[in-house]
Order: C-alpha cells, then sequence, then structure tokens
C-alpha cells in the first residue's frame, strides 16, 4: 500500500481511538465513536464533492491542502489529465501534418466507401473536380463527376484507369484511378493530364501535317522520275542511278502512308466501325498478290471456319496484309510461310507461322514500337517501313482484337490476331439470327 | 430539406429506392452533358462523323428517361411517399422531361454541326456560338450540381445566368440578319448556325426549368412564371427558415 494510504488509515485509526477514550473517560462510547465516524463521513463527503469540482474544472490542489490522501488523488487526475492533453496535441499535430501534406499534393485523393459516398478529399480534389468540403461529404461521388465513362469505370475499375473530361476546367483533362484498400474502401486518385493530352496531341499533329506537306512535293519528283525511267534519251550511265531514285521515293511516299495511317489509328478514340468483312476472301487476295513475287518463300493458304468478322475492311486488309508481308519478308526462299483462319472458344484467331530468321525473345515486346528494327541493315534491304506491326497493333485495339507472338531466333516465328466474339459473324449455324447485314459486297469502305 | 435527410426513412428499401432514383436522374445528366459537349466540339472541330455520332446516341438518353419514370411511378405506387418525398419525386419526374429535350437539341446541334462541317467555315470560325455554347454548358453543369447538392442558392444563380445566354441569342440572330444582307450566298449556312444558336438558348430555358424544380424541392414553392425578385425572396425566406430550423 502506497505511503499516503498508510498516513491516511493511521490517522482515521488515531481519530476513532481518540474518540473511544474520550467516550471512556466521559461516559457514552458508543456515542463518541458514532460522533467522530459521523464527522469523518462529512469530512468525506466534503472532500468528493470538490474532487467532483476539479474533475470538471476548478483549480485542484489549494482546496485541499498540500499533504495527504486527497491532494495526491488530484495530482493523479491532473497528470492523466496533462498526459491526454499531451497525446491529444501529438495527435492533432500530426493529423495537422497529413492534411497539410495531403492538402500540398497537386494530385486530388478522394476516399470512397463501399456505397461510393465520399468520406474525405484533399484540397486538390476540390481545385481540379470542384468538390465542395462543406457540403459533397457523404454524397455519392458520381453525383459530382458525372462523365458517362466514369460512372461505368466506377461499377468495375479493374486495375484499369481512365481519362475523363474535366468538369471544372474548359478542355482540361483528369486521369482517374480508383485504387481499392482496407473493407471494400477506394481511393480515387485524379491528376490533372492537360498538358500531356495537349503534348501528344501537338506530336500527332505535327506527324500527320509533316506527312501530309511532304507528300505533294514528292508525288512531283515520283512523277518526273516516272517520266525519265521510261524515255530513251538518258545516258545509260544515268539509268540505274534514275531506278534506284525511283525506288527509294516510292518508299518514301510509303513510309508517309503509313505514317499518315498509323497517326489517324492514334487519334481515333472510338472503336472500329462494324462492317461485314469476308476475311477467306481477302486473305485469298493478299496471299495471290503476294505470290506474284519473285524469289518468294512457299505461301500456305488455309481456311479452317467461314466465320466473317465485322470491322473496318480498310483496316482489317492492313492487319491482314502487314503481317504476312512480314512474315514473306523475313523468310528465306526455300523456307514456308502458313497462313491460317480459324475459330476457337476465345473468338477467331488469324495466324502466320514462318520459317524465317525469328526474333530474339528480349526483343519481341519492342518489335510493335514504330521504327523499330531488329537487324536494321537486313530490314532496310527487304524494303519495310518500319511501321507495319505499329500500325497492326493499333487497328488491332480499334477491333478488340490482341496480338500474341511466338518466336525462336534462327526458327521462325508465329504472329496470331486474336478477335473477340463480338466481332464474328458465323453464317450458317446458331448465330445467323445476330448476322444482320446480309449482303457482303455492300461495303461503305 | 437536406441532402441527408432522404437517409431517415424506417424503410431501408425505400431509401434505397428514393437515393437510387436521385443518382438515375444525376447519371442521365452525365450523359447529357456528355452528348452536348461532343455535338459542340463536331462544331468546333468542323467533324460531321462525331455529330452523327451525338444523333446516334440520343436513344440511350430517351432509354434513361423512360426507366427513371418508371422506377417513380413504381414508387408513387408502392410507396405513397409525402411532403419532401413527394416533392422530390415530383421534381425528378419534371426533371427527366427536361434533361431528355436538352439531349433532344444536344442531337440537332450534332446534326447540324455535322451539315456546317461541309461548308466553308466563317473567318471568326462560329466563335460568337462556341461562346454561347459554354456559358450554356456552364449552365447545365451548374444545374446538376445544384441539384445534386439541393442547392437553391446555386440553382437561383443559374436562373440568374439564363438572362445573359438570352441576351448572347439575341445578338447572334441580329448578326446572322446582317450577313445574310450584306451577302445572300451565306444564307443557308447562317440560318443552320441561328438555329444552333436557338437550340443552345433553349438548353439554356432547360437548365432553367430544372433549377425551379430544385428550388420547388428544397422549398416547396412552386416558382414558376414569376418575377426574378420574387423568386429571389422566396429562396432567401427559405434559406432563412432552414437555418433557424437547423
Amino acid at each position: 500500500m502506497r505511503n499516503h494510504w498508510a498516513s491516511h488509515l493511521l490517522a482515521l485509526a488515531g481519530w476513532l481511538l481518540g474518540a473511544l477514550l474520550l467516550g471512556l473517560i466521559a461516559g457514552g462510547p458508543a456515542w463518541w465513536l458514532a460522533g467522530a465516524l459521523a464527522a469523518y463521513v462529512a469530512y468525506m463527503l466534503r472532500n468528493v464533492y470538490l474532487l467532483d469540482r476539479v474533475i470538471s474544472g476548478a483549480p485542484g490542489l489549494r482546496t485541499f491542502g498540500t499533504r495527504g490522501l486527497w491532494p495526491e488523488l488530484v495530482a493523479g487526475i491532473d497528470k492523466i489529465r496533462a498526459k491526454s492533453r499531451n497525446r491529444k496535441l501529438r495527435y492533432h499535430r500530426l493529423l495537422r501534418e497529413v492534411s497539410e501534406s495531403t492538402g500540398a499534393l497537386s494530385d486530388a485523393g478522394i476516399i470512397l466507401n463501399p456505397e461510393k459516398e465520399i468520406l474525405w478529399f484533399n484540397t486538390a480534389a476540390t481545385r481540379l473536380l470542384g468538390l465542395d468540403p462543406a457540403r459533397d461529404i457523404g454524397n455519392r461521388i458520381d453525383n459530382f463527376i458525372r462523365h458517362p465513362d466514369f460512372v461505368q469505370y466506377l461499377e468495375d475499375p479493374a486495375g484499369r484507369s481512365i481519362t475523363i473530361p474535366s468538369p471544372t476546367a474548359e478542355l482540361g483533362f483528369l486521369l482517374v484511378q480508383l485504387i481499392p484498400y482496407g473493407r471494400e474502401h477506394q481511393l480515387a486518385i485524379v491528376r490533372d493530364v492537360t498538358h500531356e493530352r495537349h503534348l501528344e496531341r501537338t506530336r500527332r499533329d505535327f506527324v500527320a501535317n509533316a506527312s501530309h506537306e511532304l507528300r505533294s512535293p514528292l508525288t512531283v519528283i515520283s512523277g518526273y522520275l516516272d517520266a525519265l525511267a521510261e524515255a530513251d534519251d538518258p545516258p545509260e550511265s544515268w539509268r540505274e542511278p534514275i531506278r534506284e531514285m525511283l525506288r527509294q521515293a516510292n518508299r518514301m511516299t510509303q513510309i508517309l502512308r503509313d505514317l499518315i495511317e498509323l497517326t489517324r489509328l492514334e487519334s481515333e478514340t472510338s472503336k472500329a466501325k462494324y462492317d461485314f468483312v469476308d476475311v477467306a476472301d481477302m486473305l485469298r487476295g493478299i496471299v495471290r498478290e503476294l505470290e506474284a513475287r519473285a524469289e518468294r518463300p512457299k505461301l500456305t493458304l488455309r481456311i479452317e471456319s467461314d466465320a466473317a468478322l465485322l470491322g473496318s475492311e480498310s483496316e482489317l486488309h492492313s492487319i491482314f496484309y502487314n503481317v504476312i508481308h512480314n512474315a514473306v519478308r523475313f523468310t528465306p526462299p526455300t523456307g514456308s510461310v502458313d497462313v491460317s483462319w480459324g475459330t476457337d472458344d476465345a473468338g477467331g484467331v488469324f495466324t502466320v507461322r514462318d520459317t524465317g530468321i525469328g526474333i530474339p525473345a528480349e526483343l519481341i515486346p519492342r518489335i510493335t514500337e514504330r521504327f523499330y528494327r531488329v537487324d536494321p541493315g537486313r530490314s532496310r534491304a527487304t524494303g519495310g517501313t518500319g511501321l507495319g506491326l505499329a500500325i497492326v497493333k493499333h487497328a488491332l485495339q480499334r477491333h478488340n482484337g490482341t496480338l500474341t507472338i511466338q518466336s525462336h531466333e534462327g526458327q521462325g516465328s508465329t504472329f496470331a490476331c486474336h478477335f473477340s466474339p463480338a466481332r464474328l459473324v458465323y453464317r450458317g449455324g446458331a448465330s445467323k439470327a445476330a448476322y444482320n447485314r446480309p449482303a457482303p459486297n455492300v461495303k461503305s469502305g | 430539406m437536406e441532402v441527408g435527410e432522404l437517409g431517415q426513412h424506417i424503410s431501408r428499401r425505400f431509401n434505397e429506392d428514393l437515393e437510387h432514383v436521385r443518382n438515375s436522374v444525376l447519371a442521365m445528366g452525365g450523359l447529357v452533358e456528355e452528348q452536348f459537349d461532343r455535338a459542340v466540339k463536331a462544331l468546333t472541330d468542323g467533324n460531321s462523323e462525331l455529330g452523327l455520332k451525338v444523333k446516334e446516341d440520343d436513344i440511350k438518353v430517351n432509354r434513361m428517361e423512360v426507366s427513371i419514370d418508371e422506377e417513380c411511378s413504381r414508387i408513387l405506387a408502392t410507396r405513397a411517399p409525402t411532403a419532401g418525398d413527394l416533392r422530390l419525386i415530383i421534381a425528378i419526374i419534371k426533371t427527366i422531361t427536361d434533361l431528355e429535350r436538352i439531349g433532344d437539341e444536344a442531337e440537332k446541334i450534332g446534326v447540324l454541326a455535322a451539315r456546317l462541317a461541309g461548308v466553308e467555315r466563317p473567318s471568326t470560325n462560329y466563335r460568337e456560338v462556341r461562346n454561347l455554347a459554354r456559358h450554356v454548358k456552364n449552365m447545365v453543369h451548374r444545374t446538376l450540381d445544384a441539384f445534386a447538392r439541393l442547392d437553391s442558392k446555386a440553382a437561383l444563380d443559374v436562373v440568374k445566368a439564363d438572362d445573359t445566354v438570352d441576351e448572347e441569342y439575341e445578338s447572334i440572330y441580329r448578326q446572322g440578319i446582317t450577313f445574310m444582307m450584306e451577302d445572300p450566298r451565306t444564307i443557308s449556312r447562317v440560318m443552320d448556325t441561328t438555329w444552333m444558336a436557338r437550340a443552345l438558348e433553349r438548353i439554356g430555358d432547360h437548365a432553367k426549368n430544372i433549377c425551379e424544380y430544385v428550388i420547388f424541392m428544397v422549398h416547396g414553392k412552386d416558382l414558376r412564371y414569376m418575377g426574378l425578385d420574387s423568386i429571389e425572396a422566396e429562396v432567401r425566406k427559405g434559406v432563412q427558415r432552414e437555418e433557424a430550423g437547423a
């Protein structure tokens, strides 16, 4: 037992003993004892009353003197109070730090509960999205960010991020990402990407404009070179240089055409249209065209399905043509190129398998980049533009398709384009009803 | 009436129903806003494909109107809402009609933009119309915000802003007449531009209507066809009452 308790009990015992002794001397010790106890109870009651006042805020120590049980109790209470005050201060400071630092972030952060209601957001959210800290807490976030793409994204974020027009700034764009955490809560991070979008657009416009502007002078040059190559009068020593110039001018034209096509594919945000395209027919045409070349590998075409695709005819043609042409270019005349079209559980598959030079595994992810060449010297000699596979990738994306590449160096490669079932049309069979474009040769181009 | 009051019914299903129908209206609003944006973009960029896409997508707006309408009827029939809830449902039924009309006007703008994409552009590149469009877009956006927050003061501001839109429409109209008199070859283009300005002005009116429904929903006062001054007085009174009650 602690010191003050001991002295208090000792004092109480002394008090009662004194009263008992006086009672024995003066007579009626029971009355004396009862009186002393009553006085003790009254003293305790008074102190409890004072303690109550101390707890509710009145200054304590002076009322109780400096020594004994009660001042110790009051000191204890004060100590607890000071401790909790310190802790509160510390939390307060921490909270302020957190809210100041999140406030200093240039990205908006919004915390959502499972019902997509706003629990908290930082000051950047007010700036970027126009949220009102006084009123918008507890409301659903799509009440304020109402863009249909966002509403759809909110239903199914699936780890992606989306770009939406800014609700506050004209011509502004915001990148939104939802990150799940804790018990079904979500953190929405919103970043202003207006500047990036602008740069990207400027780049695209520049490439498109430059290609267009270069095309007309080039047409003139090719025209004259054509005429010169046909003419009889140039001296024999000029004949070969003129032919070479003509070849290079044609290649430049091809590169510009591909660049324009690629820029167009990149800038189209919507999906490709849904025209009926007879894949088998188109593939036969391409193979026939390539077979006409001298010095080519053996070409075989296998049509395993009569399914057709819904898409843009010209874009699908560039996909098929570029992939097959690519395979033919990188396969020696002794090798073979197998082209096939079929369907599997996941939709339509267009495959080109060659026995060409192959691609080193670590370079596979890069070969769809524009102007990327595995072997620069060789590719130029075979007359490619360096843009073919980039076009394939973008055109496929617009057709809800994906490209997979398998390759062994020195043994050959397999390029496969997968198309989703939404783009497939079966002729005959169960899904005939879904096929509502009856005339394959009425194509809008 | 506050946003939070929606959540005070004994039946949780009823709360959810009201909350859901309110969210649907705002989702429909978002769709209409996007339609409008795309229609104006079609004009700015001279993109006829985009303009026709707006026309194509108008069906989505119509479908949403029908489904919200049905949901409102169902709530009226099965829950028999009273007071604030009843006002909410009534305001929603009216709001979706105006939203659908905004969608129709956006469709009209899209079609006109597609047509104008094919003709020579004036030297100003339709600056006046684009200016008007910016104002109207801002009005529609603030209207839906006011609806989401049940904010009668913001709604009142939008009602006031409609005057500017009317003035701008008037000036485009007069300018058009001048152009047509100066050079009759521009008549068809100027007519299209004027129709577009007219559609924008109508969208402003629909936004204004929705704002009046918001004020009705919040304060329970029907303010249609009243002067701006008396509307303002009513809103101020209502806000004061609310603050006194809170």
